[in-house]
């Protein structure tokens, strides 16, 4: 066979080396010709990883037995040589961007799979990558100052196997400095200064939301022919929000990036909810941020001892000293009570008086008073048990008013009772127990302490605030509030009617554990009515209008782009099939009852509503049972189209 | 709220010893429970002076705690008198065996006044039960002394190479000790009471139940003594006369907490009737889960797959409910309309000239502290626009107040499908666990009965339905069945004529 010659650029030659002349014959396989190119240039090194990439076809000659006839190279093909597996730009949901090597030849389903092995991510199948936001011209080239995480050294073999080393994986724990960034990636990050929020893209409605999912990478393609190049940004994000088999012992980054996601989410209004569920997202945040800077192993670790246990390792600590009689033992045991005087209000019973003060004691889960502390011995004038009630704060420290409002529950009704103190001290106190009162927890409680703690560095939160303003530096003693929730309330809200509103919030999540609060901030963030919601505007056919297709983890909804309303429901348990016409990059979708839709997509790739469809489809075919190994064949096969493998 | 204090009780269990029927038989039960009475306050004497250690500022709440003693078990012999006033069905015997078996215990305590008895289940107070905890750590030092002990002597003899596993081991031994120790404590301390529940022909039953029993418990004796024939319908309803509402206790729910609430002149009733209502959201998901508006068939195996989305994954979807509603206005009879939506954080409404878009809502009330109830006859008693009303109050307040919310809707399956969505958001995957152990239980007893009878056909595969729920359905067995794999071929068939009894029955007296 004639033999001709076939240029190939090799890019570990430097970008202006000529391209490679070989002289090769049409049955030469493409193994053969990287060997002939790799004697050719005379570089000893591994060259593994390389592969040919054919520049006019934009794809890899992965298949090292076909032969160049087989591909149908000609000379005129512009060949290069190059890794396969470059630097990216990794752009992680918690708004930290890496810098690591992924897979350029595979296509992007493996690729995430890579990434997330790298960063110990389980489940790769629920993210995906996506085009970066553009930004509008910033003023400086801020992001050449900001600071990026280099993983590019890990080797690629070490992470094919992933083994775990303090509990994380091997590579992590190779330096201090990849241990840092470990760090990063498993725990959350301090809330964002409000400016900083404020300066982010917020997509303002329905279609701008729907344009940022026309930026989803294709799965079954590979990035270069998707236009990805060396050291391009993209970001990383959870494409599909049916999250499966969440471990916290297994989970730390995949949890943390998780909570990361949702609490951006939020914060840029990307997802609507109710103020009131804003404030507990915010106590949520101020709470993980907080527990998250004083235990940053806790995710690890295991969550909080049930009640039995503790009480038990107290005990063994009892016996263990010395003197064990029981009349020790009881002193040791009578449970400890609160005695002071505070000032009592009834708001409802219609008496001029003001505040009384009385001599208080708390002992069990109730509260009793006396007209003073010498008449505590006898009967009280009345004992009011807490078990049950709702205790409410009203504290401004500025002011120097210190008052609980406890809302407690009768046969008649709900008595309202104002409690007032004199100071921080003695609030904190009596604050926390009436707290654990309310739960039918006594004084003797291990949580007591904790609550006393909360509640005064809640009260410094309050001073800080209502001091100084602008970005407070994240550290314990002072989060703002304000970037706790989103612009919206902090343009509704000052910072003095905020906090109390959020401390309000606050009291019902304190005592949870970091992982714990970050599976509750979750859990609300996943009944809000519009999650898991990803848009895509579309075109009904017969439809002269453009209106929203909504899919989501159960069904696909249709919105009135007019009236914002959702005009009808389809759920994919009624589906019997959907076929995409790739010609006129139509979708139709069948469901039982003879209910036929079609519809061409606008704002995004009818690919990219076709793997949502299927996507969603194969993540619920994941079985209950825990060996299950990620079944790729499949999801290819229900996301890929024409495309498939 | 406000403790009664300690005379008011007993003036109050006095009117009511007055009050009692002069039935031969009353008496004599009257004079046991009066011999028995003085008994325990000697005991509860004893016990008192025979406290070595006594700090004397303790004097003064022990006191008060012995009368509450007392309190609990006026209340409960209040309620036996009320309960023999009524007369027919009582089931005496019984009653009998337990009241002795709590005589016996007694003594025991007199005898042994060392053990972690059960002395606090009088009154279980904060005093009493410190007392108990203590001879009872007491006791669990001194077996761990022991137990260290003779581990130290093992390893004196023992091998040298397992010193450790030694030590392990007595560790071990400790903390079961202690453990045994705590449960002892907890024991201890178990409040039972004396009930009276009704049945749906007027008749009535008495029984006792402890306060550790959940309604399931309750209601698995109840039917067991009862032959009424097994139903996952069968329900425990509280009935507020004078409120007029009632409420389905959920089968999780502990019994005497909730019968606790009740005021002690309380006019309120316990009812054991089927209620086909307590899990028609279970039987025919698709009219509750979806949002929808009308009625609709659905497929058995969709249901499934319906029901497993809802409660089968980490977080319970909350129902969409939302629509107009009428609310009464606070002290007045007069009703307003507004646009109600159910969220997971709680129930809102669309204030004026606005828009529903969530950030505008105004919260009209979180679920934690309140239950749902059902007003009967509110058209009448509060001029309701429709008789279908329900009631969100907390379960404490027992008369009129301006914390009880009232709202009334169009139609009653607009009513039953609020009640439910707000069951559901409350409870969540709890409600869906309660209705798969009903379940359990009527196959159970199918299956008992299908041994004599053969009529009930689907009694014979009921091992299958716990393992099949459990069995991830997948949902592209409805639409894109070529992919799937052939995991998905399981007793479908099984599963759904079991299904399809419970939702016949459903569907028959379901709105």
């Amino acid at each position: 066979m004639a033999a001709w010659d076939l240029s190939v650029t090799v890019e570990d030659l430097g970008p202006d080396a000529p391209p490679v002349t070989l002289s090769v014959a049409s049955d030469l396989h493409v193994g053969g010709v990287i060997l002939k190119l790799v004697e050719k240039t005379q570089i000893k090194r591994d060259w593994s990883d390389h592969a040919l990439w054919w520049e006019q076809k934009q794809c890899w000659l992965l298949r090292t037995a076909w032969t160049l006839e087989k591909y149908g190279i000609h000379a005129d093909a512009k060949l290069f040589f190059m890794p396969q597996h470059k630097p990216l730009r990794l752009c992680l949901p918690n708004g930290i961007t890496l810098r690591l090597r992924a897979c350029f030849s595979n296509p992007v389903f493996q690729t995430v799979m890579g990434i997330c092995r790298m960063l110990n991510i389980r489940h790769p199948e629920e993210l995906s990558l996506l085009r970066p936001v553009e930004h509008k011209k910033k003023k400086k080239d801020k992001d050449s100052a900001e600071e990026i995480y280099d993983l590019t050294e890990v080797p690629l073999s070490s992470v094919s196997r992933p083994c775990l080393y303090n509990g994380m994986p091997a590579h992590f724990a190779d330096s201090p400095q990849m241990e840092a960034i470990y760090k990063m990636l498993s725990v959350t990050q301090p809330p964002p200064a409000p400016e900083v929020v404020a300066k982010q893209y917020r997509p303002a409605s329905v279609v701008d939301k729907a344009h940022i999912h026309g930026r989803w990478l294709n799965s079954s393609r590979c990035l270069l022919q998707q236009g990805i190049q060396e050291n391009d940004r993209v970001w990383l994000r959870f494409k599909f929000y049916a999250f499966y088999d969440i471990e916290p012992k297994y989970d730390v980054v995949r949890l943390t990036q998780l909570y990361e996601q949702a609490r951006w989410a939020i914060l840029l209004e990307d997802i609507d909810c109710t103020e009131e569920e804003m404030m507990l997202f915010g106590a949520l945040q101020y709470h993980i941020s907080k527990v998250s800077q004083s235990e940053p192993q806790m995710m690890s670790s295991n969550a909080a001892m049930d009640d039995l246990e503790s009480a038990l390792q107290s005990l063994e600590v009892k016996m263990e000293g010395e003197s064990s009689s029981a009349s020790e033992m009881l002193d040791n045991m009578t449970a400890p009570e609160l005695n002071d005087y505070l000032k009592i209000f009834r708001p409802k019973r219609l008496t001029l008086k003001g505040y009384k003060q009385y001599w208080f004691k708390f002992q069990d889960t109730s509260i009793s008073y006396f007209k003073s502390k010498e008449e505590s011995i006898g009967e009280p004038i009345q004992q009011i048990n807490l078990k049950g009630c709702e205790v409410a704060p009203d504290v401004n420290v500025a002011a120097q008013k210190f008052l609980i409002r406890l809302l407690i529950p009768a046969p008649e009704g709900m008595n309202e009772v104002y409690l007032r103190c004199e100071n921080e001290q003695q609030y904190a106190q009596w604050m926390a127990a009436c707290r654990l009162g309310s739960k039918g927890k006594t004084l003797a409680d291990s949580s007591f302490q904790n609550e006393i703690q909360s509640i005064r560095s809640f009260l410094a939160m309050q001073k800080t605030n209502s001091g100084s303003h602008g970005n407070a530096p994240a550290n314990d003693e002072s989060i703002n509030t304000n970037s706790l929730v989103s612009p919206r309330y902090n343009k509704k809200y000052k910072t003095k009617q905020l906090t109390p509103r959020i401390l309000d919030a606050y009291q019902n999540v304190a005592q949870l554990s970091l992982t714990d609060a970050v599976m509750r901030f979750l859990q609300i963030w996943q009944s809000l009515p519009d999650f898991g919601l990803s848009y895509v505007v579309v075109r009904f056919k017969g439809s002269r209008k453009d209106e929203v297709l909504g899919v989501a983890p159960n069904r696909l909804i249709r919105i009135d782009l007019g009236v914002g309303d959702v005009v009808k429901t389809w759920r994919y348990n009624n589906m019997k099939q959907w076929n995409v016409n790739w010609d006129i990059r139509q979708l139709a979708i069948e469901f039982e009852g003879n209910v036929n839709i079609a519809f061409s997509c606008v704002t995004a790739d009818c690919k990219i509503v076709h793997e949502f469809i299927g996507g969603y489809i194969f993540m619920s075919t994941r079985s209950r049972e825990k060996s299950s190994t990620l079944n790729e064949e499949l999801f290819h096969k229900l996301t890929g189209g024409h495309e498939a493998l | 709220m406000e403790q009664v204090s300690d005379e008011e009780v007993e003036v109050r269990g006095e009117e009511e010893e007055e009050e009692e029927d002069s039935d031969k038989e009353d008496q004599d039960l009257d004079k046991m429970f009066g011999a028995w009475l003085g008994e325990l306050d000697k005991l509860t004497q004893s016990l008192d002076d025979g406290r070595p250690e006594q700090p004397p500022q303790q004097k003064a709440p022990l006191r008060q705690e012995t009368n509450m003693a007392n309190f609990s078990y006026r209340f409960s012999i209040y309620n036996i008198n009320e309960a023999l006033n009524q007369g027919e069905n009582v089931d005496l015997d019984a009653l009998m065996a337990d009241l002795c078996s709590i005589e016996q215990e007694l003594s025991t305590i007199n005898t042994k006044p060392n053990s972690a008895g059960s002395l606090a289940r009088l009154g279980p107070t904060l005093y009493l039960l410190t007392h108990q905890a203590s001879l009872s750590m007491d006791e669990a030092a001194r077996q761990t002394s022991s137990h260290s002990l003779s581990s130290r002597q093992h390893r004196r003899t023992g091998s040298v190479g397992t010193p450790f596993h030694f030590e392990e081991q007595a560790a071990k031994l400790k903390a079961d000790n202690i453990r045994v120790a705590l449960e002892k404590i907890k024991e201890a301390q178990v409040k039972k009471l004396v009930i009276r529940v009704h049945l749906s022909d007027e008749s009535s039953k008495t029984m006792m139940v402890d306060e550790r029993q959940t309604v399931r418990q309750v209601l698995d004796s109840l039917l067991e003594k009862s032959h009424c024939g097994y139903s996952p319908d069968w329900s425990l309803v509280e009935t507020i006369s004078e409120l007029q509402m009632e409420r389905i206790f959920e089968d999780h729910e502990n019994l005497v907490e909730n019968l606790l609430n009740w005021t002690r002149d309380s006019q309120n009733r316990l009812m054991f009737t089927e209620r086909i209502e307590k899990y028609a959201v279970f039987k025919n998901p698709q009219n509750y889960l979806l949002g929808r508006k009308e009625t609709c068939e659905m497929a058995e195996r969709n249901k499934e797959a319906l029901l497993e989305e809802c409660f089968g994954g980490s977080s319970v979807s909350v129902p969409e409910m939302e629509g107009v509603l009428w609310l009464k206005e606070d002290g007045k009879k007069s009703w307003k309309k507004r646009y109600f939506l159910l969220r997971a954080s709680g129930i809102y409404y669309v204030p004026k000239g606005k828009a529903k878009a969530s950030r505008d809502l105004v919260c009209f009330l979180q679920l934690d502290h309140v239950n749902v109830y059902l007003g009967q006859d509110y058209k009448s008693k509060y001029k309701a626009p429709t008789d279908y009303c329900m009631v969100l109050k907390h379960p404490q307040i027992q008369k009129k107040s301006q914390y009880i919310k009232y709202l009334c809707c169009d139609d009653i399956r607009t009513l039953q499908q609020w009640i439910n969505s707000i069951r559901i958001t409350k409870y969540g995957k709890q409600l869906y666990i309660n209705f798969q152990e009903a379940m359990r239980r009527t196959e159970a007893a199918y299956d008992w009965s299908s041994l004599s009878s053969s009529s009930i056909k689907s009694g014979s595969s009921s091992s299958s339905l716990p393992e099949s729920q459990s069995n991830h359905s997948s949902q592209s067995d409805s639409g894109v069945s070529e992919m799937t794999s052939s995991s998905h071929t399981r007793s479908q068939s099984v599963v759904s004529s079991i299904f399809s009894d419970a939702w016949r029955r459903g569907t028959q007296g379901e709105v």
